[in-house]
């Protein structure tokens, strides 16, 4: 019975005392980069604020800038008017919904269309140095993945006031 | 970052549990355990991940939780003042042939599973037994005479 033993003790050292140890380590080594790029909101869903200001308004954003599939998150608009702005309408690009569940925009928009691919909310007109905080909420389809437009543009009518430029980065 | 702090939050608070609830409920799973185990691992699943779906997500978790126990493995190793608070310590439940019967009922342990444990072992008596102790994992070791 001991040869079991002997063979074992007798034998060369095991690989898991030299290089099984290292590449254990290595892989540890990765493990812990990944928790702390995690940890650092390289991986999501930490938001971010872009503005852009014209001389008729200001616009903000509030969003996560990556996010990832399944994800509950909220996108943050805040207006402000610098003079009277008759037809406020917010033109998000496609990134903003497509590949997206959106839960609900709070205020509701008076009404929706599509220019071009993006989609055009409209919304009552706005007094001079008023402010509006729009809340929108989503849910990102776990199949989509990648890099999407995440633009806004702020407009009265047809015309640009304020435009934000932004990429929304969806990873697996 | 918060995917981080949930898992770590739900690592430490299953260490907690494991220590509370004791070694022996654990080292034996009865089927209302092992029911217990999957329930309480939905109930975890739904805490840490909530509604991600992402396999980075998934690989976050499962890198935190590597991390984790590697790390309270080698604070155990390295500092021996953490060793019993991380693993536990052996309890002596049977010394020079003496039951300790305080330790038993410590333990929530009867001599009726002490001698189930010892027919296991192949011992057919207490009476042959000069030490057994409550091992960190939640088994019994026996010496015999």
């Amino acid at each position: 019975m001991t040869e079991l033993f002997r063979d074992l003790a007798e034998g060369d050292p095991p690989r898991a005392l030299n290089r099984g140890l290292w590449a254990r380590r290595a892989a540890m080594t990765v493990l812990a980069v990944v928790v702390v790029v995690a940890l650092l909101d390289v991986l999501g869903q930490r938001a971010s604020r872009s503005s852009a200001a014209g001389p008729a308004a200001a616009l903000s954003l509030r969003a996560p800038k990556v996010v990832r599939g399944g994800l509950l998150f909220e996108s943050r608009v805040e207006i402000t008017a610098r003079r009277a702005i008759d037809h406020p309408r917010l033109v998000l690009a496609d990134g903003w919904v497509e590949g997206m569940q959106v839960n609900s925009v709070s205020p509701d928009a008076e009404g929706t269309t599509s220019r071009g691919g993006d989609v055009v909310l409209s919304f009552p007109a706005l007094r001079a140095g008023e402010r509006r905080t729009i809340r929108m909420q989503f849910q990102v389809d776990p199949t989509n993945v990648g890099h999407r437009s995440y633009d806004l543009e702020l407009d009265d009518a047809e015309t640009a006031l304020a435009r934000i430029d932004r990429t929304l980065t969806i990873l697996p | 970052m918060d995917l981080v702090l949930r898992t770590a939050f739900v690592f430490f608070l299953i260490l907690i549990v494991t220590r509370a609830v004791g070694r022996r409920e654990l080292s034996s799973m009865e089927p209302f355990d092992v029911i217990l185990l999957v329930v309480i691992g939905d109930m975890v699943q739904q805490g840490v991940t909530q509604s991600d779906y992402s396999l980075t997500g998934t690989t976050t978790v499962i890198a935190t939780l590597a991390v984790l126990t590697v790390a309270t493995g080698y604070l155990s190793f390295r500092v021996g003042r953490l060793r019993p608070l991380l693993e536990g310590e052996p309890i002596v439940l049977i010394a020079n042939g003496e039951i300790r019967r305080e330790a038993l009922r410590r333990q929530r342990i009867t001599i009726d599973e002490l001698g189930a444990e010892a027919r296991q072992s192949q011992i057919g008596s207490l009476r042959d037994v000069r030490f057994a102790v409550l091992e960190t994992g939640g088994q019994i070791s026996f010496v015999t005479d």
